[in-house]
């Protein structure tokens, strides 16, 4: 399912806080509207932990997190009083755990109606049931459903209160394809519907393209790059981003010619052109190219304008099968490889055996250069 | 059946019952703080608590004849004249029988997930309405444990007891206090009932307390009752 870009929604949810944790320094900075926010990166990152600032489960050192128009916290000085604290039963912020964290001695409909009173409370639960198709299991234990359905009770239990935020923190990660699918779409439709500003933590990319509209990168605590999914998948500001989102085929390079036509770079012998930056000649800079965006050249055909440059040769030193893909690495003449992918029906003239030598072409326009490869 | 004590029995009962009820008003408060807070003096606090299960009994009799007698604070400032009754007796089955309670239920809350506290918080719960909503409920089994073994404990309580309550027919005498009185008066017929009784509720407590620890689910949700 493709989540439309929300680039202009207005803001609703704004926190910029920072505090100290064993290992490094978190510093979070978001501003989101009625849309999904994927927060992104590898386990110890600092997204559970931000996550829970905003719930209220744990105390910033500074900074502040404002939920429409209202002052959840706030703390201008590190040792100064805390000007603002809501607690998180007064935040309606509703909080899908990692593990579900559904109590274990209440049945489904009891988790749902957990936060509500009365028996408008109980026909609220059971209709929140209902829609999540689950009003059959309204009487199990946590224990005697599945995996798919904790989820969805807790999905359920999280929205009952009617909350304005959604958090969720790795909601998917135990769940099969089928059943993950099934609840990406079920929340995406949830959001629309009520309108809800949603935070979801992930250190998973296929779920991140599967739910989201925006995408924060988080990396030992500071946020990398904040944008639409498909930008900061094609053009990581850092080579950090790059590589905590798994871009693959990233190489250092140095620039030996800048013109207004492109750039020239020198990856270890290879020269090689990417599109015009303003970079001065002698750096180093960080680039990759997308696997797709490698072509294979006909050995009998001539090679046509489009793929003249960066024509490099190299042999196959591995070929395997993806769903629909054919993946190669290849070795290439200045000792380097890289990853090479095209839909398993092309080339088929071509003998692509593991051993065999290919000419490729690294597209100049596909080529990406990394703009801040010395900063952080 | 003649020869059947049945003054001491009850009165068993009756002390058992407080002293249980005291160990809970006293020993959950103090099972979660120690289970759920990081404060200074943690250590203190514990190792005060369980100093009963190695101190001699009279030696916990003496300071609690020292809490309750004339000149200290029991007398002095809350104007209770508790020595020699029942009630003392009471106190001091629950002091010996405590640091099992607190055992046991500060184990049972330590080991509840506190992702399902925080679940409730961020569900609407007070601190109050997470403990009695949350934490209790889930750590119940051991609770239960904990206060059988400690109630047990309780009806067993001799040495201190004998310090602060005496051993006064029909007013301070409990089971325990009652078995010594009838041996040293060679009154066996009545010891045997009494050590019968005494030996199939411990054994009775014994195995309730396995039950609660084997048992999954549908634990029944009564508070921990003295059995009798």
């Amino acid at each position: 399912m493709v989540a439309s870009p929300a680039p202009s929604v207005a803001p609703r949810l704004a926190a910029d806080f920072t505090m100290q944790r064993s290992g490094f320094h978190l510093h979070a900075r978001l501003e989101l509207g009625a849309e999904i926010l994927v927060l992104f990166g590898p386990s110890g990152s600092g997204k559970t932990t931000t996550l829970h600032a905003i719930a209220g489960l744990i105390t910033p050192e500074r900074g502040y997190i404002l939920l429409d128009g209202r002052t959840l916290f706030r703390r201008d000085d590190a040792s100064g009083p805390i000007a603002q604290r809501v607690p998180a039963r007064r935040r309606n912020i509703g909080y899908v755990f990692q593990h579900y964290a559904l109590f274990p001695h209440l049945t489904a409909l009891e988790n749902v109606a957990f936060a509500l009173r009365g028996p408008t409370g109980r026909a609220t639960a059971a209709a929140w049931l209902e829609r999540m198709n689950l009003a059959h299991l309204a009487d199990r234990y946590p224990h005697e459903l599945s995996g798919g359905q904790q989820q969805r009770v807790a999905i359920a239990r999280a929205l009952a209160p009617a909350p304005r935020v959604l958090l969720l923190d790795e909601p998917f990660s135990a769940l099969d394809a089928a059943a993950r699918q099934r609840v990406q779409c079920e929340l995406a439709a949830l959001q629309r519907e009520m309108q809800l500003v949603v935070i979801y933590v992930t250190h998973r990319l296929e779920d991140a393209f599967a739910v989201g509209d925006r995408l924060a990168v988080m990396r030992d605590g500071q946020l990398e790059q904040t944008g639409a999914i498909e930008d900061v998948f094609r053009y990581p500001a850092t080579q950090q981003v790059a590589e905590i989102m798994g871009v693959p085929n990233l190489f250092r390079a140095l620039v030996t010619e800048v013109g207004p036509e492109g750039t020239v770079l020198d990856w270890h012998g290879l020269r090689l052109n990417a599109p015009p930056h303003a970079f001065e000649v002698g750096r180093t800079v960080t680039a990759y190219i997308q696997p797709e965006d490698i072509k294979i050249l006909y050995p009998d055909r001539p090679v046509m304008d489009a793929v003249q440059h960066n024509v490099v040769a190299g042999r196959i030193v591995e070929s395997s099968l993806r769903p629909g893909m054919r993946q190669l690495r290849v070795c290439l003449t200045n000792g380097h490889e890289i990853e090479v992918r095209y839909p398993a029906y092309t080339y088929r003239p071509l003998n692509l055996q593991v051993g065999e030598e290919v000419r490729l072409s690294l597209r100049k326009e596909a080529l990406v250069v990394i703009s801040h490869a010395h900063e952080n | 059946m003649n020869g059947f004590p049945l003054a001491p029995f009850l009165l068993s009962l009756q002390v058992t019952a407080v002293a249980t009820l005291l160990m809970l008003v006293v020993g959950l408060p103090l099972a979660l703080l120690l289970a759920r807070r990081r404060f200074p003096g943690a250590m203190l606090v514990e190792t005060v608590v369980n100093l009963p299960l190695v101190l001699p009994p009279t030696v916990v009799g003496y300071y609690l004849l020292l809490l309750l007698g004339r000149g200290g604070p029991a007398v002095e400032w809350l104007g209770w004249r508790l020595l020699f009754t029942w009630g003392a007796a009471a106190i001091a089955s629950a002091v010996v029988g405590l640091p099992l309670l607190v055992q046991s239920a500060r184990a049972a809350i330590a080991s509840v997930d506190p992702a399902l506290e925080n679940a409730a918080r961020t569900l609407g719960s007070s601190e109050a309405a997470v403990i009695w909503r949350v934490t209790l409920p889930l750590a119940r089994r051991g609770i239960l444990a904990g206060g059988v073994l400690a109630a047990a404990r309780a009806l067993g309580e001799f040495g201190a007891t004998l310090m602060v309550a005496g051993d006064i027919p029909e007013r301070t005498q409990t089971l325990p206090l009652a078995i010594y009185d009838a041996v040293q008066n060679r009154q066996y017929a009545q010891a045997n009932w009494m050590v019968l009784v005494m030996t199939v509720l411990a054994f009775a407590s014994l195995w309730a307390v396995r039950r609660f620890e084997q048992r999954g689910r549908a634990a029944p949700t009564a508070a921990a009752a003295p059995q009798g």
